[in-house]
């Protein structure tokens, strides 16, 4: 095996048995969820193992606005619920591959063109039988997916389970690291770009973290504001935004009532408890800032 | 450029004390300041006790223009700053539709606690939750209290005193910053052990918030409350840690009928009542604790030797 390719996430489509290490929980949903609406958008069977966690990937996925319900009710996606992913994993190595080989050929007897397979496999599996059987696992996925190439796997490394030198070694076992780069992490709040003039925040705004959203802000309109070809107005895409304190919000009223008159601060499928925030925070009297509050 | 300031000035507060010998005495004083603020078609609001509210009526009936200001309540001696908030917040809306209104509020010993320094801080909580708004608030009190603090603070709380001919300067008045360090807010009755205590710094009002969140919820709040109780909470962890000196410590009594939460540090109050004035929209800070105040039942600061102390109830 060779060292890991690093692919960025717009690749998905070419990955067979891919990881992925977490910079923070925001970074885990966003990846967990862009592998299934892949999958589901490619025709793919999708296959995850919860361990208490599908809440927190559905609710991802409805922020990026994937709908799931068809793809539920037709059987394209399928959870795994957390007690069959537990026992799953305390079997051998042997009877963890069964049940994958198993899914394989479901798949192919429903006729759906491929699988995909992503979940809570990795401090399962450290809980279970230590780094050892992690490894066990990965040689046994690899070989497996060799034989099946419209099958694909997504590992994920978290820190919080695995040490630097487990998650190197996960690193070099896996051909393909899944990478998606972030403007700003700080394991509270995550910041992605989302096009030209837009960012994507994800997580909580609080005392901690207050100023470094001020300063990107204040940089994504300067760099607005030079360039003739990016739009006039400046877009914070709020859908995963799940809390943010009063000094937060008087701080993105105050950004947008500072703007030239020509940009506006324009914030997307805002949640209905940071909508309340805005709301008491005089959000309604900045004439230059526009709240678009999410459907419920 | 030019600038033009385009709001219309309106008189101010005006906080007067009035004092009495007996019942008859105050109804004699307290009677024409109502005749006068209808007279003006002005709305009067009062708080008085039972008998004297009674007496109102009989002499004016139940007018559209009457009306009941909110009363001291709580069973532990109350919290004068929270009654300020809460009558501001009425007075507010108030005078937002009807202009300049009247108010006219008696002492009551039932509400005196073990010395009545209760109105001491009330009226200076008054002070400066009211001071943006068009009303005119006169206070009455027994010229011989039981508690002669109540005299005291009164004095010292009003700026204007009724005389037979109308108000008068008072020579004694303070600000409430100077009354509030003289006689600073009381410590409300101690509670038996909390559910929860969390020491917290900067980095983990996350963790506060979460820890909080789940026990509203687990206990039956509604979702828009629990999140809106959680806001409060989170604006005065944030103020502790900002400026305390880092480290703060929470403590959480749960009950379905209400959350009590109490958060200490060991800064000490820059600004002894904060979040009673209304935030200029163009300030950053100060807000936070005005917020807090509004979604919760009550919000009592109160410093001692070791630190600042705030408790605050929600109910759901």
């Amino acid at each position: 095996m060779g060292w890991a390719v690093t692919r960025a996430i717009e690749d998905l489509t070419l990955v067979d048995h891919a990881c992925v290490i977490p910079d923070s929980d925001e970074h885990l949903w966003e990846v967990t969820a862009a592998w299934v609406s892949c999958g589901l958008e490619a025709g793919d069977r999708v296959v995850y193992f919860e361990d208490e966690s599908a809440d927190l990937v559905m609710r991802r996925l409805s922020e990026d606005r994937t709908c799931v319900r068809h793809a539920m009710e037709n059987g394209q996606l399928v959870v795994v619920p957390t007690e069959a992913t537990r026992s799953a994993l305390a079997g051998s190595i042997e009877s963890i591959g069964d049940i994958l080989t198993g899914q394989i050929d479901e798949t192919a007897a429903e006729g759906w063109p491929g699988l995909r397979l992503a979940g809570e496999s990795g401090p399962g599996l450290m809980r279970e039988g230590g780094l050892e059987k992690v490894v066990a696992f990965e040689q046994m996925a690899e070989q497996l997916f060799r034989g099946h190439p419209t099958a694909r796997l997504l590992c994920r490394y978290d820190r919080r389970y695995f040490d630097d030198a487990a998650v190197e070694a996960m690193r070099s076992v896996h051909e393909i690291e899944l990478v998606s780069p972030a403007v700003y992490d700080d394991t509270l709040l995550r910041i992605t770009h989302s096009g030209p003039a837009a960012v994507r925040l994800a997580g909580e705004i609080d005392h901690s973290n207050r100023l470094q959203i001020r300063r990107l802000l204040l940089a994504t309109l300067d760099s607005a504001l030079r360039s003739h070809s990016a739009p006039t107005d400046i877009t914070l895409d709020l859908s995963s935004l799940r809390f943010v304190d009063v000094a937060g919000a008087v701080g993105l009223v105050h950004a947008a009532e500072e703007f030239p008159s020509t940009h506006r601060l324009v914030l997307t499928g805002v949640r209905p408890r940071v909508v309340r925030v805005l709301d008491r925070c005089g959000a309604p009297f900045a004439e230059q800032l526009v709240v678009e509050a999410t459907e419920a | 450029m030019e600038i033009k300031n385009t709001r219309t000035p309106s008189p101010l507060l005006t906080h007067v004390a009035g004092f009495h010998s007996s019942d008859h005495d105050l109804l004699e004083q307290l009677l024409p300041l109502v005749t006068a603020g209808l007279a003006h078609g002005r709305p009067v609001a009062v708080a008085l006790r039972p008998a004297t509210t009674e007496a109102v009526y009989d002499a004016f009936g139940s007018l559209p223009g009457l009306l009941q200001l909110a009363p001291p309540e709580g069973n532990d001696g109350g919290s004068g700053q929270t009654l300020a908030a809460r009558r501001a917040r009425q007075l507010r809306e108030l005078t937002l539709s009807f202009g300049p209104v009247t108010v006219v509020t008696e002492h009551w010993n039932r509400f005196d606690g073990h010395d009545g320094s209760f109105w001491t801080e009330l009226d200076a909580a008054m002070n400066i939750a009211l001071s943006d708004l068009p009303v005119h608030l006169t206070c009455f009190f027994p010229e011989m209290p039981l508690h002669l603090e109540v005299v005291d603070g009164a004095r010292r709380n009003h700026p204007l005193l009724l005389h037979r001919d109308g108000p008068r300067h008072n020579p004694d008045h303070r600000a409430p910053r100077e009354v509030l360090a003289e006689r600073p807010a009381p410590a409300p009755v101690l509670l038996g052990a909390p559910d929860t205590r969390m020491v917290f710094g900067a980095w983990q009002l996350n963790e506060v918030r979460a820890t909080v969140e789940r026990s509203l919820l687990a206990h039956g709040y509604g979702r828009d409350r629990a999140e809106d109780v959680v806001l409060a909470v989170n604006e005065v962890a944030t103020n502790a840690v900002e400026h305390g000196t880092g480290e703060a410590l929470i403590s959480v009594w749960e009950a379905a009928d209400g959350f009590v939460f109490e958060i200490q540090d060991a800064g000490s109050l820059r600004d002894p009542m904060p979040g009673l004035r209304a935030p200029h929209p163009s300030e950053a800070r100060g807000r936070g604790v005005w917020i807090a105040r509004q979604l919760c039942d009550s919000l009592h600061v109160w410093p001692d030797r070791t630190g600042t102390h705030v408790r605050m109830r929600a109910t759901p």
